[in-house]
């Protein structure tokens, strides 16, 4: 683990470097939001940012990707494989709930025993340079679900923004690696380690909610069965699916076929369980026909049946779902109702 | 790559040829080309034939989705109004076509893509008229880029 | 406004009272500044949770078409856009209109608080206060104040019912008038003087930011139908990719199905999490139906809409008649 301190100004000359060897994605501003975008100069990062609108699960896990194309010829079916092949690639200003999302999206995608090809190649080219929260927003619950805005887990490299400059940590022999190929970058000294810790007690005795989600746990399976409790959210819910959508843990995902006369293209797209078809069986049955049962499935799959099967929560406390919300559904209000009930 | 896509990518190579789905009414529109085919009249090649039984049968999805799968224009052509063999089917077809070019002009398609013509069974000259007049129209415009889908 | 949110709260609570309605829907404050969430009240003591402010910019309309409501009496509390989608929804037939009470607030535009938001930017506002002309914001080491004309949402610059058309009860009885502010005649003669390029280049560009999360669609009080069009799968209509064909199509066909039944109430848009404008062509659709077919959505609750009609002199200068 060493610490080195990379002035601000000494940003773009890092960036820039980075560049010749690998594909940078770092945070962009765009039509008045944040989202992490393959940069091609350093004017275009701006770290000066609270968090991404769309969470950068879509890194590895794309809105829709390809996984073959096939043709009809004569002798059957052929299939051929996609041509993008993933370079090696940094994201650069991840926060540390999302670095905390990518472990989360291992257990579902790349756990060892079904490792899926296409994430995991992406998760294994990365290297993560994070950026820890000095400024946790309102609707930052990162504590709750056992994270902190200066979490280190899942990434390679921290920065804390200490001002006028960055102090560089690395976390693991990737990280090290990485400072081996910036020479130019100088160590940091004593003071610089003392104000990165006060800013780190800050920015914890900032974020006033304290969720007691673990302890929450089961009591979330007695509610399961009471109608009048999911109803009292479900009934303002439009079931948009934006939650799902920029959430940067939910994985559902749907396999959906292009076909012409000649070929076609097999596509893995995001889905979301709130929507109806989710689970519509092809005889027309469809087992969580309500609204009510959709908003309880998505709750109870993230804050109860994560921790029985992973021993983890599904949820990292960015609060993006609370942003995102069109009609301001609140789980925070969700788990207040629960500790009442 | 679809058969409209191959047939378009070897024609952009050579010189190029309009490729025209045309939806013809049944009782009118059909029967009016069918005319122009029996009396010898020479009208340009380019056009596909899909026999509907009216022009209110035919969807704003099929024409949207033609011209996703390659097709440069497409023509729909019913009987006059007042003539439908149901009645109505073409005043219906009439407001949907008119808010369906109204609205891909708007976005930005080039007038011309979209084609809608009255043409009854006994004007075979007629017919063979618009489909000159519809691949004038799409040659000049060239092959169609937007809203295909790779 | 004060007076207004009182009033509302009484007429409430003698309905709730009188068990004239099973049920009244309206707004309530939000977990974060400018924001208001929908509230459902039962009981006639809960009336006081229900407010009206700046920020009341939900469409209610949405819960009455949701199946747990269907059959109740319910009493609404709408503005001028909202009455006019339930117009339209009653003369579809999807909600009856003696089922509802609607209760009609004069409303003199709605903030846009994406815009507020954006302009502090990254810094995050923690409490807002909004006056008679001001928008004062604070955070935790800044205060900033906005002119309040500034920041009212683009569909209510551009309003002309501001008092609900069709109403049982108006909240205050004093109908209010607002001088629209935008001109969206000369700003759709300006963007269709643009060659057919640059159209096609501002609507790729403007969806090429769209994820394909139908919240416009699930957020919109017209677009009810049990199975949408993006879902059919034999045959499939629309890719669900977000190719830029596949958006294109989306957009084009929803349009399409909202034509002459659009009445511009920007829930679409309030909705989308990537903050794409659809207003140019809800604009659009609704400057269409009205040049052709004479037609404003949602005015009558008893006049079939003008996709589901035609007469036999309908313009039609589009058909090809060669010489």
């Amino acid at each position: 683990m060493k610490e080195k301190i990379l002035l601000k100004a000494q940003l773009p000359k890092l960036i820039e470097e980075l560049r010749k060897i690998y594909r940078v994605l770092a945070p962009v501003k765009d039509n008045g939001f944040y989202v992490y975008k393959a940069i091609s100069s350093a004017d275009e990062v701006d770290l000066d940012f609270a968090n991404t609108k769309i969470p950068p699960k879509e890194i590895f896990f794309p809105r829709s990707e390809v996984l073959f194309t096939y043709k009809r010829t004569d002798n059957g079916i052929e299939l051929i494989e996609p041509e993008n092949s993933v370079e090696k690639q940094v994201i650069l200003g991840i926060r540390g709930c999302d670095a905390q999302s990518f472990l989360l999206l291992d257990k579902f995608f790349a756990y060892g025993k079904f490792d899926d090809p296409y994430f995991a190649q992406r998760r294994k080219n990365t290297l993560l340079i994070g950026l820890a929260c000095n400024d946790p927003r309102s609707t930052c619950f990162c504590t709750s679900v056992g994270g902190s805005p200066f979490s280190e887990a899942g990434m390679d490299i921290i920065l804390t923004d200490l001002g006028d400059k960055y102090l560089v940590k690395s976390l693991n022999v990737k990280g090290n690696e990485l400072l081996e190929r910036i020479p130019w970058i100088e160590d940091a000294n004593e003071r610089d380690i003392f104000d990165a810790m006060q800013l780190t007690k800050k920015a914890l005795a900032a974020i006033k909610e304290e969720l007691p989600i673990e302890k929450l746990n089961n009591t979330f399976a007695e509610v399961f069965d009471e109608d009048a409790f999911w109803l009292q959210f479900s009934q303002k819910c439009i079931g948009c699916g934006s939650c799902s959508f920029l959430c940067p843990t939910c994985h559902c995902f749907d396999v959906v076929d292009e076909e012409s006369s000649t070929g076609g293209k097999r596509i893995r797209l995001w889905d979301t369980c709130q929507f109806p078809l989710f689970t519509l069986h092809g005889s027309g049955h469809n087992p969580r026909p309500t609204g009510r049962q959709r908003l309880r499935q998505r709750v109870m799959h993230k804050f109860n049946y994560y921790p029985k099967i992973l021993s983890e929560i599904g949820c990292v406390g960015c609060g993006r779902c609370i942003l995102a919300c069109s009609v301001n559904q609140d789980i925070r209000v969700v788990f207040k109702a629960v500790q009442e009930s | 790559m679809t058969v409209i896509e191959e047939k378009i990518k070897t024609e952009e190579a050579t010189s190029w040829e309009p490729k025209i789905l045309a939806f013809l009414c049944n009782w009118c529109s059909y029967a009016g080309a069918d005319l122009a085919g029996i009396s010898r009249l020479q009208y340009p090649p380019n056009i596909r034939v899909i026999r509907v039984p009216c022009s209110g049968r035919v969807n704003p999805f099929y024409l949207i989705k033609a011209l996703q799968a390659g097709w440069d224009g497409v023509l729909v052509s019913g009987c006059h109004p007042g003539d439908c063999h149901y009645i109505s089917g073409n005043l219906v077809a009439r407001r949907r076509f008119a808010i369906l070019k109204d609205i891909i002009e708007f976005m930005g398609i080039p007038p011309g893509r979209l084609n809608f013509s009255w043409v009854s069974a006994a004007e075979g000259e007629k017919f063979s008229k618009v489909v000159k007049e519809v691949v004038n129209k799409i040659k000049k415009l060239g092959p169609i880029k937007k809203l295909t889908k790779k | 406004m004060e007076n207004l949110e009182t009033s509302m709260r009484d007429i409430v609570k003698n309905l709730l009272n009188e068990q004239k309605v099973d049920l009244v829907i309206g707004y309530q404050k939000g977990t974060m500044p400018l924001r208001t969430t929908p509230c459902f009240v039962t009981k006639a003591e809960d009336s006081n949770k229900l407010v009206w402010n700046f920020c009341c910019d939900l469409n209610l309309i949405k819960y009455l078409l949701k199946d747990e409501n269907k059959g109740k009496k319910v009493g609404l509390i709408v503005k001028g856009c909202d009455a006019r989608a339930l117009a339209v929804c009653i003369s579809e037939s999807q909600i009856e209109r003696e089922k509802v009470i609607i209760i009609g607030m004069p409303c003199l535009g709605m903030l846009d608080r994406k815009k507020i938001e954006a302009e502090v930017a990254p810094k995050e506002i923690l409490e807002a206060r909004v006056t008679q002309d001001q928008i004062i914001t604070k955070g935790k080491d800044f205060e900033h104040t906005l002119l309040k004309k500034d920041y009212i949402q683009p569909s209510c610059q551009a309003c002309h019912y501001n008092n609900p058309p069709i109403c049982n009860i108006l909240v205050g009885n004093q109908p209010l008038e607002l001088e629209s502010a935008v001109d969206w005649d000369a700003k759709l003669a300006e963007f269709e003087a643009k060659p057919p390029e640059e159209r096609w280049a501002y609507f790729t560009e403007l969806l090429s930011g769209c994820i394909k999360c139908y919240a416009c669609r699930n957020a919109c009080p017209l677009c009810y139908c049990k199975e949408c069009f993006v879902d059919q799968t034999q045959p499939q209509w629309v890719g669900k990719t977000t190719d830029i064909a596949d958006v294109m199509f989306y957009h084009i066909v929803r349009a399409l199905h909202v034509a002459g039944r659009c009445v511009g109430c920007g829930a679409c848009t309030r909705a989308c999490p990537m903050n794409i404008d659809l207003r140019l062509l809800s604009k659009k659709l609704e400057k269409i139906v009205k040049e052709r077919y004479n037609f404003e959505a949602g005015l009558k609750t008893d006049e079939p809409p003008p996709m589901g009609t035609h007469t036999a002199n309908d313009p039609q200068e589009f058909i090809t008649e060669p010489e």
